[in-house]
């Protein structure tokens, strides 16, 4: 009863009330309330995120299991990043309020956190970011030796549009007159009829499968047919 | 599989790690060699002094308040001059310095004008701790690009740091900007203004906010339940309750926004005329010249490729025989739309490759 | 000469006489919206001798407490004859006497209307009565979408009903569908492990709900296979979802005894910091068999090549157009968009989630007549842009939201 129906009927109810919420004027931001509840939610469940992070870093150090150096590397720069930004250690006071303690900027570069985020998190999340550039390279190689008709239009294409968008284009096929029968040949020209016609008819086609998709199995939550998450204990 | 980045053979690791050497070596060599050798950290630094004043109110001013205002101000404030604010008596005056970073072209460009004697400029100093990010910087973007050769202890470290640092990073992003205002600034106005943050505004049914944040924290107990010893399940509540939640707003905003909006815009005329000829063209005058060739083709084409698309994604049709072309014609469609959008996409993560070597080349090594 | 143009000038302006007055000034509640918003309507006598009207309203209480030199203010300027259809005037001030009990509406509010002649002389202010605005307990401009959750809903609970009835329900095969069991068997195989990513997105994204339920087959599935299942997960409630969700699962195979907690855990929050632990796992304990469910961005590709590159069979679903391209071109499978919502229905087998499947087809069905039917109209409209067919066109658009 407790495990089992009890949450069924909170996810019944509070799905259905949102539904019909939404048509009328007095209850139309409950969607804004839910969404502040959910983010003081998420920030409270960070404490079962620190905790996990905190248990299994912990224990590899504690067993010396394989890489328990960098176990430990990665609780010493978490701790010392929550320790930073809790306490604004190293930030400057706010101007307009000098005497409140911790009324600074948390982010301001002069704090250790600041620090920590221009030279560490920074760059690692951009250098990681950056690593697409290579796999977007061995991902075309891929395919363009799947030879099939699917991957043929997919690169294809691909290669058209990026040609297209450089130099490499104009000078491939920009010495077809613009207004020739043959103009549609022009990469400029079919970059344009594929991203126009083609790719946003397939991606509303997309979008509107999705949209039927969410619905149904919305649905089917707030329905009951779908339990997976449920234990049956 | 195909490809093989992580299992490289020998003769080719042999060639990654000479090229990484030789390279590493050279560079350092270079920028060690020059005058100006490797980039420094530099800062702009501003001294900052705060007196507290009291607003003297104007005879005027209709709703004066009981308790005098109080407000922190450089010492320069004309105001004060002029006797808008006077100073408070027996409260020290504040001052610190605040530093921020500017870059090294930048910062010399800056010197030098102060170094002639403009004194507008912003005083720039070199930085060694900021000298000492760089280099840090520098040390974790390599680490990162080592894991295109393989997996090793520079990648391990590099993802260590990273991981420790950014869970961090976000927990501390959600107590300031979430828990602070919206969870402690309605349980405890107070108490928040008085020690982070003296601008919360003041609402006007705190009671009703302060239950409105009750909710949340109850879930929240909740859900940390798990913790305990005894009764971990009753943590399914609150995850049943957001997923409902999220069920429910997902419902109507997907039919709203995905499913009617993309209905509509696809519902185009499916002959399109000449803009020209549009607005003259009538029923019973009508003439084939009118009509725009490769708009009308486009505009086919759309519409025949949503409905191929869909037919793609029915799941009670088998996809054979009418349906079965179709679907294909759908799938084509598909992948030109997927192809299209990969094309689109490769500048941009190569943009984002130049800006690492930039800073690498630029602001660390210096020789850019 | 000059002269003379300029007496002849002056005669004309005396001559322009100030424009009557207007007639007929109304307030009226606008009907079926979220409150706020007056429509004042009026009829100009002489349209030629108006070139525009001034609009003014009543100020409330609280305004007129804080500036009594103001009892109206300036609301809007328009045409002569913006008052048959009349001017809406929104975002008037809420009630804010009786200490908040009428916040959800206005105080009466009057208006007053002036003519202004082509020489910008202006005729005498005509007062409407005093009107509150309300909220109505319907937003009308959301029929439309109404119609539409309402269809859509029925054709899913219309064939989950019939599919409980035994109305028999045949639906195609989704190769990566039935691919799942056949990877997570490879995997127990070779003795190496199961990853599943359920996206970058924290429980209030659909797509994690999705994701999550997918999970909870897949889960079941290698619990019957007694295969490791490792999820790590970028947020803490997504965390604590796929802990109850893979207990479950493990309940439902009848071994609870092989759950294991300490394999779903929390990364970072951060994308990439999240993608890097994962590939680095994905190198160092070369999983078999690599899902992808939920929301992903541009930390797709590096994923999917990673897990590429050590040869583990990939399957992904995700509903976010931009990153589909790559799945597609990494991955083994990918389950594209409402394939993906229908996931973890159709890997439950049960009747009435099969049969829900079947009405989202009728009520794709629908759509595409509805589109048709959109397309066709639009067609006749571009051929007499003033005709019937133009006014219904537009009329079925703004229905559904256009």
């Amino acid at each position: 009863m407790l495990k089992r129906t009890i949450p069924i009927l909170i996810l019944a109810t509070s799905g259905a009330i949102l539904v019909v919420a939404y048509f009328s004027p007095f209850t139309t931001n409950w969607s804004e309330v839910v969404l502040m509840w959910f983010n003081i939610l998420a920030a409270v469940a960070y404490v079962l995120g620190a905790g996990n992070l905190l248990a299994v870093n912990l224990e590899k150090v504690s067993s010396r299991r394989a890489g328990w150096a960098y176990a430990l590397i990665t609780l010493v720069a978490f701790a010392s990043m929550l320790t930073f930004g809790l306490f604004k250690i190293g930030g400057v006071p706010s101007e307009a309020h000098p005497d409140v303690p911790y009324a600074g900027d948390y982010e301001s570069t002069q704090s250790a956190f600041g620090w920590v985020y221009e030279y560490m998190l920074s760059p690692l999340t951009a250098t990681m970011f950056a690593l697409l550039a290579f796999y977007v390279a061995s991902a075309a190689f891929r395919a363009f030796r799947a030879k099939n008709l699917e991957s043929i239009l997919l690169l294809g294409t691909a290669f058209i549009i990026l040609l297209a968008q450089t130099a490499a284009g104009m000078f491939l096929t920009g010495w077809i007159p613009a207004d020739s029968v043959f103009a549609f040949l022009r990469f400029d020209s079919l970059r344009i009829a594929i991203t126009e016609y083609i790719q946003t008819a397939g991606m509303r086609a997309i979008t509107i499968g999705i949209a039927i998709g969410i619905a149904a199995t919305s649905l089917r939550l707030i329905l009951g047919v779908d339990r997976s998450y449920l234990s049956k204990q | 599989m195909s490809v093989t980045m992580n299992t490289p053979t020998s003769g080719n690791r042999l060639l990654w790690i000479s090229l990484m050497v030789f390279g590493m070596v050279g560079l350092s060599l270079n920028a060690f060699a020059r005058k100006d050798g490797m980039a420094h950290g530099y800062v702009e630094v501003k001294e900052v002094e705060r007196v507290q004043v009291t607003v003297v109110q104007s005879a005027g001013a209709g709703a004066a308040s009981a308790d005098a205002e109080l407000k922190w101000v450089a010492p320069t404030d004309p105001k004060i001059a002029s006797g808008e604010y006077t100073r408070v008596a027996g409260v020290a005056p504040r001052a610190w310095t605040v530093e921020s970073l500017v870059p090294a072209k930048e910062a010399a460009m800056m010197m030098t004008a102060r170094d002639a004697g403009d004194l507008t400029v912003e005083r720039v100093e070199p930085s060694a701790i900021n000298t000492f990010g760089i280099w840090i910087a520098a040390f974790l973007t390599l680490g990162i690009f080592s894991f295109l050769y393989r997996d090793n202890p520079w990648y391990k470290v590099a993802e260590s740091v990273l991981i420790g640092v950014s869970a961090a990073y976000w927990m501390i992003n959600a107590f300031w900007s979430t828990l602070v205002p919206n969870l402690f600034g309605a349980l405890a106005p107070t108490l928040v203004r008085a020690v982070a943050s003296p601008d919360l505004p003041v609402s006007s049914s705190p009671n009703s906010d302060f239950w409105l944040a009750v909710v949340p924290l109850i879930l929240g107990f909740m859900l940390l339940w798990r913790l305990a010893p005894k009764g971990g399940w009753i943590s399914i509540w609150p995850i049943a309750f957001i997923i409902g939640t999220t069920a429910g707003l997902k419902l109507v905003s997907g039919i709203e926004a995905d499913l009617m909006a993309q209905a509509v815009a696809t519902m185009q005329p499916l002959v399109v005329l000449n803009p020209a000829d549009s607005a003259t063209a009538t029923a019973s005058s009508f003439s084939f010249s009118a009509i725009s060739f490769w708009g009308s083709i486009g505009s086919v084409v759309s519409v025949v490729g949503v409905l191929s698309v869909l037919t793609y994604f029915f799941f009670s049709l088998e996809h054979k025989g009418a349906v079965g072309k179709t679907a294909r014609v759908g799938v084509w469609f598909l992948m030109i739309t997927f192809g299209s959008a990969f094309g689109l996409t490769v500048m941009g993560r190569i943009t984002l490759l130049a800006q690492r070597f930039e800073f690498l080349f630029t602001d660390w090594l210096n020789i850019g | 000469m000059m002269k003379l143009l300029m007496m002849s000038l002056a005669l004309t302006s005396m001559c322009s006489a100030m424009p009557p007055s207007a007639t007929d000034v109304f307030a009226i509640d606008e009907p079926g919206d979220a409150g706020f918003a007056l429509r004042v309507t009026f009829t100009v006598p002489d349209l030629a001798a108006t070139k525009e009207v001034r609009i003014e309203r009543a100020a409330t209480k609280a305004e007129l407490a804080k500036d009594a030199n103001m009892p109206w203010i300036v609301v809007a300027t328009v045409d002569a004859n913006a008052g048959i259809e009349g001017v809406l005037v929104a975002d008037l001030p809420k009630d804010e006497s009786n200490d908040g009990a009428n916040a959800n509406q206005t105080e009466a509010i009057a208006f007053r209307v002036a003519t202004v002649g082509i020489d910008g002389e202006q005729a005498a202010f005509v007062e409407s009565a005093a009107v509150i605005a309300k909220m109505n307990p319907f937003i009308m401009k959301r029929l439309g979408l109404a119609v539409s959750v309402v269809v859509t809903c029925a054709s899913v609970i219309t064939w989950i009903l019939l599919a409980r009835a035994g109305r028999p329900v045949k639906l195609r095969r989704i190769a990566a569908l039935d691919a799942v069991d056949e990877a997570i068997g490879r995997a127990t195989e070779m003795g190496r492990s199961v990853l599943f990513v359920p996206g970058i997105q924290d429980m209030n994204d659909i797509q994690t709900v999705a994701g999550i339920t997918v999970l909870g087959r897949v889960a079941r599935t290698a619990a019957e296979y007694d295969a490791t299942l490792v999820v790590p997960t970028s947020r803490s409630i997504v965390m604590s979802s796929a802990r109850e969700t893979v207990q479950a699962a493990h309940f439902a195979a009848g071994r609870p005894e092989t759950y294991k907690e300490g394999n779903i855990n929390y990364i970072t929050d951060e994308q990439f910091g999240y993608v890097a632990y994962v590939t680095g796992q994905m190198v160092r304990e070369k999983p078999a068999a690599c899902f992808y469910m939920g929301a992903f961005y541009a930390e797709s590709l590096l994923l999917a090549e990673n897990g590429n590159a050590i040869g583990a069979i990939q399957i992904a679903g995700t509903a976010e157009p931009s990153q589909l391209p790559f799945f597609v071109a990494a991955c083994d499978y990918t389950l594209i968009g409402e394939e993906f919502f229908a996931a973890s229905a159709y890997l439950s087998g049960e009747r009435d989630q099969l049969g829900s499947l079947k009405g989202q087809d009728l009520a794709k069905a629908i759509t595409a007549v509805v589109i048709i039917m959109g397309c066709l109209l639009a067609t006749f409209a571009a051929f007499a842009p003033e005709g019937i067919a133009a006014r219904a066109s537009d009329s079925f658009q703004s229905f559904l939201g256009g």
